[in-house]
């Protein structure tokens, strides 16, 4: 994005260059996040909820310091994706036509969202920390990660409820968004809404490593992220010409 | 509703400000004293206690300390949204910067999301653990291991915040925080970095307790801390009062 | 409450830069300094285990790093003298080189830490864990300074942000990285 000279001290410019910067932070943090859960054992392939605590154990015991390297970079690297969404924020701001009340509760929703997911990254750290603990408590910690880590999706699909709604309030002749993303918004909310069942299913696709509650639940969050970058590139752009900051 | 006009009611704000605004600021220090006390005196997680005891090392912490973790933490209980009150000033005053609202977002955000597992956690684990002094020890053992990692440990949260409220002061065309606080803000992100490694060792220079990963953070934390509430009151004192009240 | 433009402050002043970066270079570097005093106290503590586990640092990577940071800096140090005489196109080409020796030494140092992983000193061993801690932070220095002199070279192509003073910021951050490997190399490299 080349500023243009004139635009330079405007308040829209920097406003622009914030979002920016914040967009581009997705895929870098993004690719670390990516090498991240490849790189941990607990999920190639998810770990069984049906695993003896002795099993469990032995798992945390064999892998120790791959789980513990996946799961600090989880730790420190995964709330980093926080400024791509604050840019969803900073756009249905943008929105005319309505309050900015949507804006507010999906900025809401979504730093408790990251919450969770940072709360499972400590219980799979602290069940890695001691090797010699009973296998009985390894099991307890285990069994609060993968809970908290893929049951809990009110706060997420809030988020994308939130998102279609505030595209669909949107005014129809200049929208922020086009009005397709917000279809897609509930597609996705709909993918991961099966996921709260991992809390009380031990086998099958609806497990914490069955074939919805982990791959599709996981993979239409990541599909989201990837398919809303390039949404937020063009608005972005759109954006800066708008108002006059970058050539047209 | 008072008639009185801020500078008459608010003795500091002799420079300008608004008076809801120093409210905040003034708070913001007093918090972060109480917080110290709680933290340091009374339930003594900083210095946090040594990773390498055992189970029965771990029910004597309780043991000891019994009475003021409960004050402490209970008090703490009730002055929790004093950390999002903080936070919010943070926010705020990010909000005044020239670029706008994403960075001041992404350090709510960030910071929000540290009060859970990075203070909420160890005070209900601790909480938990000194409610029954009698549990197995082996369970009292996991409160301890799970309080002390996620306070200590909370790492991504603070970094992202830390990160945006840099980046946003260095692309600041209003000065509302001077640039070397953007560079104070990087050295907290690599105190954050090098804290990784406590999830690793359970003594040494880089355990929860250690020189490096806990002593070193702490003195660059007290510079970044102490450096923001002088810099929170000057940007107080510098927003004119008949500023407009920010989107 | 305005700050004093930088380039008026110049004037006034012998100090090359900006006075922002000054303090995190000196902050920086009694951070580091920290680390140092903890990493020698722990050597004076296992003296024979530090030494052994020296031996299996390869050194002459070790030195092929700090001839490229140095020279890097050397450049770097050019581009600056170029800005000052107005020559913006010579600058460029300069910084764009003391970059690409940062680039090479990360890619020399992520060599380093694979085979050294491989060969199986992890941070388990306490001597290790202090390289691995002490060389990774640096590296992140290394990186950010890579953000540094790219976004110098954005604003030296733009004719209306050529200043000198933003030249000299850069390489004053870019010099105290090169520094620090120094003091590093000699501490972990060299020090017997």
């Amino acid at each position: 994005m080349q500023v243009l000279e004139q635009a330079e001290e405007l308040p829209a410019a920097g406003n622009l260059k914030a979002q920016w910067v914040s967009l581009w932070t997705g895929p870098v943090v993004g690719v670390v996040l990516l090498a991240a859960a490849l790189a941990f054992p607990g999920f190639w392939p998810p770990m069984s909820p049906t695993w003896s605590a002795g099993q469990v154990a032995a798992f945390y015991a064999d892998h120790t310091a791959w789980i513990r390297a996946g799961q600090v970079t989880f730790n420190l690297c995964g709330i980093m994706i926080l400024p791509f969404f604050t840019v969803i924020v900073v756009q249905m701001k943008r929105m005319k036509g309505q309050s900015h009340v949507f804006a507010y509760c999906y900025l809401t929703a979504l730093v408790s969202g990251a919450t969770i997911f940072a709360l499972s990254n400590i219980f799979f750290l602290v069940a890695a920390f001691r090797p010699e603990r009973n296998p009985e408590l390894v099991q307890l910690l285990n069994d609060l990660a993968w809970i908290v880590f893929i049951a809990p999706v009110g706060m997420v699909v809030s988020q994308f409820v939130l998102l279609a709604l505030a595209i669909y309030f949107d005014d129809r002749t200049d929208p922020v968004f086009p009005r397709w993303v917000g279809h897609f918004s509930l597609i996705i909310a709909a993918a991961m809404v099966p996921a709260a069942a991992a809390a009380v299913f031990q086998t099958g696709p609806l497990a914490w490593d069955g074939i919805w509650s982990f791959w599709v639940r996981n993979g239409a969050y990541v599909a989201f992220v990837v398919v809303m970058f390039f949404v937020l590139r063009n608005t972005l752009r759109r954006q800066a010409i708008d108002e006059g900051v970058i050539a047209a | 509703m008072s008639v009185l006009t801020p500078e008459q009611v608010s003795p500091t704000a002799t420079d300008g400000g608004k008076r809801d605004v120093w409210w905040m600021t003034w708070f913001f220090p007093a918090w972060y004293g109480v917080f110290g006390v709680i933290i340091c005196l009374l339930t003594r997680v900083t210095p946090p206690p040594r990773p390498d005891v055992t189970a029965a090392g771990k029910v004597a912490f309780f043991a000891q300390h019994h009475l003021t973790i409960q004050i402490g933490f209970t008090v703490l209980l009730v002055l929790l949204g004093g950390a999002a009150m903080t936070n919010g000033l943070v926010a705020y005053q990010m909000k005044r910067m020239s670029v706008g609202s994403a960075f001041a977002y992404g350090y709510l955000g960030g910071m929000s999301v540290g009060a859970i597992p990075g203070f909420l956690l160890v005070t209900v684990c601790f909480l938990t653990a000194a409610f029954r002094p009698d549990r197995n020890p082996e369970l009292t053992s996991l409160l301890y291991d799970l309080g002390m990692l996620s306070y200590n440990g909370s790492l991504g949260c603070f970094s992202v915040a830390y990160l945006v409220l840099a980046i946003a002061i260095l692309y600041d065309r209003n000065e509302i925080f001077p640039k070397w606080f953007a560079y104070i803000s990087i050295w907290q992100i690599v105190t954050e970095v090098i804290a990784t490694q406590m999830f690793v060792f359970g003594s040494g220079p880089f355990a929860w307790n250690g020189s490096i990963a806990f002593w070193l953070a702490v003195v660059v934390f007290s510079v970044w801390l102490g450096a923001l509430i002088v810099l929170l009151r000057r940007a107080a004192a510098a927003e004119p009062v008949d500023a407009p009240a920010l989107d | 409450m305005t700050q004093t433009d930088p380039a008026t402050q110049l004037e006034s002043t012998t100090l090359p830069g900006d006075i922002n970066m000054w303090v995190m270079v000196l902050g920086d570097m009694v951070i580091f300094a920290g680390y140092f005093v903890i990493f020698m106290i722990y050597r004076s503590m296992n003296r024979q285990e530090f030494l052994h586990a020296q031996q299996h640092l390869n050194i002459a990577i070790g030195v092929t790093n700090t001839v490229i940071l140095l020279t890097s800096s050397w450049v770097v140090a050019l581009a600056v003298q170029a800005v000052r005489a107005g020559e913006f196109e010579k600058s460029t080409r300069l910084v764009l080189a003391g970059g690409v020796g940062g680039i090479a030494f990360m890619v020399l140092k992520g060599y380093e830490w694979a085979s050294k992983i491989a060969a199986g000193h992890t941070n388990s061993e306490t001597f290790y864990s202090f390289y691995y801690v002490i060389t990774g932070v640096h590296l992140l220095h290394v990186l950010i300074g890579l953000i540094v002199l790219g976004v110098l070279v954005r604003e030296l192509r733009n004719p209306a942000k050529r200043r000198p003073w933003m030249a000299e910021t850069g390489a004053t951050y870019w010099h105290m990285v090169d520094l620090l490997w120094v003091i590093i190399f000699a501490l972990f490299y060299v020090m017997r």
